[in-house]
C-alpha cells in the first residue's frame, strides 16, 4: 500500500450532520492534513470554494440546501474561481446502484460508503491519486470518465488473478462508484 | 463549463498528486491508520450523546404517527431520514446493530404510502430495539441477545410486509 503524506492537502468536509465533520475532522488530524475546511451544506461549499479553494472535497450525499450531487454540478459547471476539476468524494449510506449511478453521472469521482472507517476514506484517497480518470465534455455531462476500467477492489480477489470487473452489482466494486459498463459518457 | 456537441475527453492536471509525497514522517502508514481508526473509537461517548438525540427524533416523530392514527409520507419521510443517519454513524462506531436495525427501519418505510396501526407497531419496536442497543451498549454483533433482537425484528417486518 502506498504511503501517501497528505499533509500539503486542503480538504473541504462537507456534511451537514455535526457528528460526521467530527469524525472526518479526526481522521484528517490524523492523517496530518494541514488544512481542513468545513462546511455544512452544499452552499457554503461553493462559497467556501470561490473564496478559497480546496484539492479534494469530501461531501455528504443528502443535504440541504444544494445537496452532494448538486455540489458536484455546480462545481462541475465551473463558475467563478471555482475549479471543475476538484476530484470530489461522495459520502453516504445510500448504497443502491441507482443511487451510486447518479452519484456518477453527476460527475462524482469516487463513492464512500457509511458507516466509515478510516481505512476506507485513505482507500478513496488514494484512488483519487492514483487514479485520475480523464474527463468527458459532452453535451449533457461533464466530469470524470464513467467508462472506468482501472478500479482498486478492496478485500479478497474472490475471483482469481484472471477475473475481470463486470457489472453485477457486487458490494466491493460499487462502492468504488463504478459502473463497470461502457454505457456511460 | 461550456457544452459542446462532440464529446471531447480531456486531461486535466493531476494537481492532488502534484501536491502529495510518497513515505517520509508525516506520510499515512498503517501505524496512522491505526491511530485514526482509534481516534474515530475515541469519538464514541461523544456518539453516544449524538444517537440520543437522534432517537428522541425517532420518539417524536412515532408519537405524531399514534397521534395522527398513522401517518402519510412527510411523517415517514422524518423517520427514514433519522434512521438512515443511524445506519450511517453505528458502524463506525462498533454499534454494527445500530446500523442493521437503522437500514431495516429505512427498507421499512421507505416505500410505504401512509402508515396504519400495524405499520406504526413495527417502526415503535425498531425504535425500542435501537434503545436497547444502547442502553446494554451492545457492540458489534450484540451476542445472542443482539441477534435475537435483530431476528425478531425481521420476523415482525416479513409477517407485516
Amino acid at each position: 500500500m502506498a504511503e501517501y503524506d497528505l499533509s500539503n492537502l486542503s480538504i473541504l468536509i462537507v456534511d451537514d450532520s455535526a457528528p460526521m465533520r467530527s469524525i472526518l475532522r479526526s481522521v484528517m488530524r490524523e492523517f496530518s492534513v494541514s488544512r481542513t475546511l468545513e462546511a455544512a451544506n452544499g452552499r457554503q461549499a461553493l462559497d467556501i470554494l470561490e473564496k478559497s479553494g480546496a484539492d479534494l472535497v469530501i461531501a455528504d450525499y443528502q443535504m440541504a440546501p444544494v445537496d452532494g450531487l448538486e455540489l458536484t454540478k455546480a462545481i462541475r459547471m465551473g463558475s467563478g474561481r471555482i475549479d471543475p476539476y476538484i476530484p470530489v468524494i461522495v459520502v453516504s449510506a445510500y448504497t443502491e446502484t441507482h443511487y451510486i449511478f447518479a452519484a456518477r453521472d453527476a460527475g462524482v469521482n469516487e463513492f464512500l460508503a457509511k458507516p466509515i472507517s478510516a481505512n476506507h476514506v485513505y482507500f478513496r484517497i488514494r484512488s483519487v491519486i492514483e487514479h485520475p480518470r480523464p474527463f468527458v465534455q459532452a453535451k449533457e455531462f461533464f466530469g470524470p470518465d464513467r467508462r472506468r476500467r482501472d478500479v482498486i477492489i478492496e478485500g479478497p480477489n474472490r475471483r482469481g488473478d484472471n477475473a475481470e470487473a463486470h457489472d453485477d452489482g457486487e458490494r466491493g466494486e460499487m462502492q468504488n462508484g463504478d459502473s463497470g459498463n461502457d454505457a456511460g459518457s | 463549463m461550456a457544452e459542446s456537441e462532440t464529446p471531447r475527453i480531456i486531461t486535466p492536471p493531476n494537481t492532488l498528486k502534484s501536491k502529495v509525497g510518497v513515505g517520509g514522517p508525516k506520510a499515512v502508514d498503517p501505524a496512522v491508520l491505526k491511530r485514526a481508526e482509534e481516534a474515530i473509537a475515541n469519538l464514541g461517548d461523544d456518539y453516544l450523546d449524538w444517537v440520543q438525540e437522534d432517537i428522541k427524533k425517532l420518539e417524536d416523530g412515532l408519537s405524531a404517527l399514534k397521534a395522527a392514527k398513522g401517518g402519510g409520507r412527510d411523517l415517514l419521510d422524518t423517520i427514514f431520514r433519522v434512521a438512515h443517519e443511524i445506519k450511517g454513524q453505528g458502524g463506525s462506531f462498533g454499534y454494527n446493530l445500530m446500523t442493521l436495525i437503522g437500514d431495516q427501519l429505512c427498507r421499512f418505510v421507505e416505500d410505504m404510502a401512509e402508515a396504519g396501526p400495524p405499520e406504526v407497531e413495527v417502526i415503535g419496536l425498531h425504535v425500542d430495539a435501537l434503545k436497547i442497543v444502547i442502553a446494554n451498549r451492545m457492540q458489534g454483533d450484540g451476542g445472542q441477545a443482539g441477534q435475537a433482537l435483530l431476528r425478531g425484528l425481521e420476523k415482525v417486518v416479513a409477517k407485516i410486509g
